[in-house]
């Protein structure tokens, strides 16, 4: 199992939030790399490729927003990684920016560990 | 370890850098950081305690990115016999100025090419006027081979070395404070910056400051080196990060302008 | 010796822009007058008010960051009181610009901070959570305990949580207990707050 497990990078500035997601996810099986805002995720891509990004959206320096908005437009592989969007924004709006920025889903905070799981393993093609 | 009377400045520095680092607001704080080895806190403090003292070809990967990327990727729109400029812009004594105009003359094929403008800066007046005298002991030649220190330094008496005048005549030496704007312009734009483990001893309003400057100080497409502790990614949006065989580097976008 | 030295100055320096340059800068077309102006604004406090209403239309990032700088910079009330629309912005890069300018501003840290920590907004509330970071221990943790008591909100309630776990003392033990009691229900807060007390707890032991 481990030499084929997933990794979830985890964009939030919270600390409590990306010790919530780790303690979950690799629970689950999975591998979790963190990054503090968007700048530092796209840092992180330039050294090692992830299965699967979390991305919180009110975050300094960049936003998830602009994260996956930048991201999507690169070259390369990278640029394609899946992501699941976890805000506290629950209006529509929202979800539709998330949409447009190039969002794959989108959970509003707290998330329940079973959803997160769950739309995780969708996400990275784990099999259920 | 044993701190003399003589070391606390230097432990009240390294202590104030990692609060910072934390965004601890006491050292209550900080040692709760500590405790619980929060980010790896434990590895970064010992860090911060025994990587100090600067010396000669300090963190050599960045030299080596330098050469075999950095200055590769500037010259690529220049014309053989334009300028290359590379400032230093918190040199000290200036170990990190000297060391890369010898790392360029060494391992940089093209050097001859180009005319090289190396500028070291700092705020501590003292450190320039040691800089400026080139004089050094031998703690900071420890990674250089002898081959290098036969070539670029003259022995004098008290196992101190003073670097040839040719190289000393070769880097300028100024005042800058990195928060001043009117300091900051009056040198130009660079093609490198090298700002190694001075950002984290600002306050956030100074960094953010520092950062503007200093981007401005970039010709586009020009890159900063901060030291291995160091993310730009969570100072300023201004960079954008570049990964090469050696080192992540930070680069002003060569299509943004200002 | 291909190194050379040049004479140390190598630009002029640069004349003060007016004020009426830097309002002309504002709104040119050509980004880099946009950025110009953006950063001799700072010079100029009567500019705080252009910059504000400059704000909203500005579509490149970098001349954002240097508006919100120059704001912060000059930190008048009413510059500092000029980027407070910009927290409720639908433009999520707007209000964490904002709020990334405020952080270094003792005004918003001080005699904000109360007020926004009221605002009937949840997200200008969560936001806000972050400026009682750069507060000294009691006073972060005096102003996050009242939040929290008073505050209905799970996802507000997480974030004095989250500042409270970096920089609160044992003061906000008891609140954090509270705050447990009334949404047990809620998997991440019980967690958090389980973190929270812990790390305060081995803070408060070293003392």
């Amino acid at each position: 199992m481990s030499g084929l497990a997933k990794t979830v990078l985890v964009v939030d500035d919270a600390a409590l939030m990306r010790v919530y997601y780790r303690t979950i996810l690799e629970g689950a099986g999975f591998l979790v790399e963190e990054a503090l805002n968007g700048l530092e995720a796209l840092e992180t891509l330039l050294t090692r490729p992830v299965d699967l990004l979390v991305v919180d959206i009110n975050m300094p320096q960049m936003d998830g927003l602009t994260f996956l908005r930048t991201l999507r437009e690169k070259a390369g592989p990278m640029a394609s990684t899946p992501a699941l969007v976890t805000s506290t924004e629950a209006a529509t709006a929202d979800f539709a920016a998330a949409r447009a920025a190039g969002a794959n889903y989108y959970l509003v905070k707290p998330v329940e560990r079973e959803r997160l799981v769950q739309i995780a393993r969708l996400l990275s093609g784990v099999p259920s | 370890m044993i701190f003399t009377e003589a070391k606390r400045y230097y432990v009240e520095r390294r202590l104030w850098e990692r609060m910072a680092a934390t965004g601890s607001v006491s050292f209550t704080d900080y040692f709760a950081h500590l405790r619980t080895d929060m980010h790896d806190e434990i590895q970064q403090f010992v860090n911060a305690f025994t990587v100090n003292e600067t010396y000669f070809y300090r963190e050599d990967y960045q030299l080596r990115c330098l050469t075999n990327d950095l200055v590769q990727e500037r010259v690529s729109d220049k014309q053989v016999g334009e300028s290359i400029r590379i400032w230093s812009a918190a040199c000290s004594t200036g170990e990190e100025p000297y060391s890369i105009a010898m790392w360029l003359l060494e391992n940089w094929p093209r050097v001859d090419d180009y005319f090289i403008e190396i500028v070291g800066s700092d705020i501590d007046t003292r450190a320039l006027d040691s800089a400026r005298a080139g004089t050094f002991g031998n703690r900071a030649l420890m990674r250089l081979s002898p081959e290098l220190i036969g070539k670029y330094f003259a022995e004098l008496p008290d196992e101190r070395w003073q670097i040839v005048s040719q190289l000393r005549d070769s880097v300028s030496f100024s005042f800058v404070n990195l928060m001043e704007p009117g300091d900051t312009r009056q040198h130009g734009r660079f093609d490198v910056i090298f700002c190694r483990n001075v950002l984290i001893y600002f306050d956030d309003a100074s960094r953010r400051l520092a950062a503007e400057n200093l981007y401005e100080n970039l010709l586009p497409g020009g890159f900063i080196c901060l030291g291995h502790t160091e993310s730009m990614s969570r100072i300023s949006p201004l960079f954008e990060a570049r990964r090469f065989a050696d080192a992540i580097v930070y680069q002003r976008p060569a299509g943004a302008r200002s | 010796m291909p190194l050379v030295r040049k004479p140390a100055q190598v630009a002029a320096a640069q004349p003060k822009a007016s004020f009426a340059e830097v309002l002309t800068g504002l709104a040119a077309a050509d980004p880099e007058e946009r950025w110009r102006a953006a950063r001799a604004a700072a010079e100029l406090p009567d500019s705080a008010a252009a910059l504000a209403a400059a704000l909203p239309q500005e579509t490149d990032a970098r001349i954002r960051e240097a508006m919100f700088t120059s704001m912060a910079r000059i930190g008048t009330r009413d510059s500092i009181a000029g980027m407070l629309p910009t927290l409720r912005s639908d433009d999520a890069a707007l209000r964490t610009g904002a709020l990334d300018a405020l952080r270094s501003s003792v005004i918003a840290k001080q005699e904000l901070l109360p007020l926004l920590l009221n605002d009937p907004d949840v997200d200008v509330r969560i936001l806000s959570c972050e400026l009682a970071r750069g507060l000294p221990s009691d006073g972060a943790s005096r102003s996050l305990c009242a939040l929290l008591d008073r505050e209905v909100e799970i996802n507000v309630c997480a974030a004095a949580i989250e500042v409270l776990a970096e920089v609160g003392n044992h003061t906000a033990l008891p609140a954090l207990a509270r705050c447990a009691q009334r949404f047990p229900q809620t998997a991440f807060l019980t967690f958090s707050i389980k973190l929270a007390t812990d790390r305060i707890t081995a803070a408060g032991s070293r003392d």
